[in-house]
Order: structure tokens, then sequence, then C-alpha cells
């Protein structure tokens, strides 16, 4: 990317005494599930921000705040911190988990990319683009912020091609098909696909931090392909084979049961065919709400906590392996999840038990 | 790699001392050392005592002060105890030191 070359290369080796030590060192100031019960106690967004602001994210808060303790400024804070944290920790990390957690950190690229083909197909200004990136992978907050500057998608493909960037291999190739339809999905579609073969191929070989990632990687990637197939219940996609919604890389939702499931009626239906997965438990948890409910932000939710509870343990039982890591940055970005929930709950006058079922404690 | 390494030089070590010594021990039954065998033999086996020991100290502290340096930058509050660890692989070399002071007395 542009502002790449000036960028500290990673220390060579795979010495993970110091990396560690220091992710543990970030760990121990993560916030605990008594303090989020003490900030949902308050019914001012002002006194949660008085109380956060004496943690470390005391000095964003500081800065975000000068033009009002909204819940704007705080979203602003909070993603300043999560951005800060996560290039603190890709800083000090060696050649080998650099490669690893970079790849990882790959879908914050794909995720920054999509919303600013999707802002610019939606002619959203830039300043309401910007507010939703998190420039926590390798494309840089420059980078971001020249890519929302440009006039179209085009031009957003462009200068990603001009990077060299990976991500413009897929935009670069579908963009005649969208420009005849007009259809995002179909650049956004193109654009999963190939983050998660290009973060397969990337997170090959046999050594256990190698197996670890890629095991963190195909948990993501089943979690999509298995809310694409709770999608295709309710919708009526034609002669359109189910196939081409499938990503490839899952750790146990390979192509042949995607179109198994992707082929059955119902919800029940499905989950029996996932009673060999580890997922078949977290969805049947579930299942009762979603009756109650009928949205299927149910499964959304149910995935995305058995991903964030994997890749939180995955630092057990390896002290010198990028498990470590790869934990802390989820628990980071989890909690950033729960103070916005709280932040804007509060706000909005949101109750604190309904909060308390929102967030993911660990 | 490195950790491999270290593991296969350790584990030849330990196979060759194992041959060595009953080896050694059925020689000196069968003929008595003469005094200059006694005192080079006696000299290696300090060298390699206090050497070895240095050599997994060494090592040890190394991971330690990675690990130590680490934490210092995240929590200096800390220092007194990495400080404390760093030191302890000193026992090591003072037991290789003994014991190379033993084989020679």
């Amino acid at each position: 990317m542009s502002a790449q070359v000036a960028t500290k290369a990673p220390t060579p080796g795979r010495d993970y005494g110091y990396g560690n030590a220091r992710v543990r060192g970030m760990r121990s100031r993560l916030l605990t599930a008594h303090y989020f019960d003490e900030l949902m106690c308050h019914t001012d967004i002002s006194k949660i921000i008085g109380m956060l602001i004496q943690t470390g994210y005391g000095p964003d808060i500081e800065t975000a705040i000068i033009h009002g303790r909204t819940p704007a400024a705080m979203d602003e804070a909070l993603r300043a911190n999560m951005v800060e944290n996560f290039q603190k920790v890709m800083g000090f990390l060696n050649a080998e988990a650099h490669t690893l957690v970079g790849t990882l950190l790959g879908r914050w690229d794909m995720f920054n990319v999509k919303s600013i083909i999707r802002g610019k197909h939606m002619h959203l200004k830039p300043e309401e683009i910007e507010d939703g990136l998190y420039a926590v992978g390798a494309l840089t907050p420059t980078d971001l912020h020249v890519l929302v500057g440009l006039e179209d998608i085009r031009a957003v493909v462009d200068t990603l091609v001009t990077w060299e960037s990976p991500y413009a291999v897929p935009l670069r190739e579908n963009l005649a098909a969208y420009g005849e339809g007009g259809n995002l999905a179909t650049l956004e579609l193109a654009l999963d696909r190939y983050y998660f073969s290009w973060a397969a191929s990337r997170l090959t070989g046999r050594r256990s931090n190698t197996v670890l990632a890629r095991r963190i990687l195909g948990l993501q990637a089943d979690s999509v392909n298995l809310l694409t197939v709770f999608r295709l219940l309710k919708s009526d996609i034609g002669d359109i084979d189910p196939k081409s919604f499938f990503l490839p890389g899952g750790a146990h939702v390979d192509e042949a049961l995607f179109s198994t499931l992707a082929a059955m009626s119902d919800v029940d239906e499905v989950l029996d065919g996932l009673k060999n997965t580890p997922y078949a438990r977290q969805l049947e948890a579930v299942i009762a709400t979603y009756v109650d409910e009928g949205s299927l932000s149910v499964f959304e939710r149910a995935l995305e906590d058995f991903v964030m509870r994997k890749a939180l343990d995955a630092g057990r039982g390896d002290p010198l392996g990028v498990g470590i890591t790869i934990g802390y940055l989820w628990a980071k970005q989890n909690e950033i999840t729960n103070l916005r929930i709280i932040v804007k709950g509060t706000s909005v006058g949101m109750p604190a038990d309904r909060m308390r079922k929102e967030l993911i404690l660990v | 790699m490195m950790d491999k390494r270290l593991t296969k030089v350790l584990s030849a070590g330990v196979f060759l001392t194992a041959l060595l010594v009953p080896a050694m021990a059925f020689a000196a039954e069968v003929t008595a050392p003469v005094a200059w065998q006694e005192a080079v033999g006696k000299a290696l086996a300090a060298g390699l005592a206090m050497g070895l020991s240095a050599l997994g100290a060494a090592y040890a502290q190394a991971k330690i002060g990675s690990a130590g340096a680490g934490t210092l930058a995240e929590r200096p509050e800390v220092a007194i105890w990495v400080i404390t660890l760093q030191a302890l692989p000193e026992v090591i070399v003072l037991l290789g030191f003994v014991s190379a002071i033993m084989i020679k007395g």
C-alpha cells in the first residue's frame, strides 16, 4: 500500500517470548465483567465517559470529546483506541506471527474496502464512510483516507491496482459485471471469496501456530457460510447455483456440506445436517429465541459468539505461540464492541438487562 | 529450529556419557590410570561441568530476558520480579562451578 513502505519490518525469527509478554501485559489492562456491570448501572453517558476516562481509553476519549460528550465522539475514541492497540501489537510481533496475524487481520482490510465501495455505491459523503472504517489491517489510515476521497468505485479499484493490493484482483475482475447490473453484491461476494482463498493460501503448513491461525480462519469462513445457508432458506434465488455463494477455507463446512445444507427447506433440517459439527450445540441453544423473534440475527449472534470464544481460547495451552496474540486481539475487539453497545444503549435509554444480553462477557 | 538442535546436542551428550562412564570404570578396573591421564580427565570433566552449565544458564537468561523486556515495556511496576527471575539461572552456573571444584578437588 502507499504508506506501507514506511512501516517497521517485523523482528525476524520465531521468538514469542518478548511479544507474548507484552501482549499479556496489555491483556491485564482489559476491562473485567464486573467493570462492565458498573458501567451499565449508569443511565447518563457523561458518567460512563467519566469512568472510562480513568482507564486506558482516557487519552483517546479526551481527544474525541473536545466537540462534545456524544455517542459519536465516544465511537470515534473507541475506534482510535482499537486501531492504536492493533497497530502497536503488529509493531512488535516476530516475522512468523506478523504473517499469521496479518493474514487474519486481512478481514479488516476486506471490511474497509467493502465499506468504501458500499459508501461510493450509495453516494455517501467521505466523512460518513470514514466514520465506519478500522485501519487495523495492511491498509493504513492514510490509505483509507485516500480511497474514501476518490470519486467512485472505479477510481477506488484503479487506485488499489496501482498499490498492488491483493483486493484489487477480485474487484477488477468483477467491475464489468457490477457496471452492467449495478449489483453491489457481485463485488462484495468476490471480495469475500478472494479474501478467504488468499488467506487460506498463506496459512499452509503443519507448524502448530499456522494450524491454529488456519483454524480461526476456518471458523470465520464457516460462520459466513452458515449465515448464507440460513439466508438462503428465506430467499428465492431462482436459477442461481447456491455453490456460487460458498466461501472456501472452512474448518468444518466444506462445499459438499454447504450444498446439502443450502438445499434444505427449514432451520430444523439445517441443524440436523450440522449435528456432526461443533456448531450444532451452539445453534440448537438459540433455536427457541429464533422461534420467538423470527430473526436470523439470532444465529448470526450465536455464530459470532462461538468464533469469538474459540479465538479467545486460542492462547490456552501454548504460552510461546501465536495464540496469545490472537486471543488478545479478539478480546480487545470484543471489549470495544461491548463498550459501543453500552454507550449507544445508555444514550437511547436501553435497560441494563437488555444491554447485558447483547454483550459477550469473558 | 534452535530448540530442536539443542535437544539433539544434549541427547547426544547424555548418550555418549552413558557409554563412556561404564567404559572408563571398566578401564579403571583393568589398569589404573597414570597420573597425567587422571589429571587430564578431571580437567576435561571440570571444564565440561562449568561450560555446559554456563551455556544452560545463558540460554535460560536469554529467554527470560526477552520475556522480561516485554513485560517491563507494558508493566514497569513488576521490575523487581523481572530482575529476580533474570538472576535465577545464575544458580545453574554456581552449581556447575561447585561441581567443577569437587571434580578437581
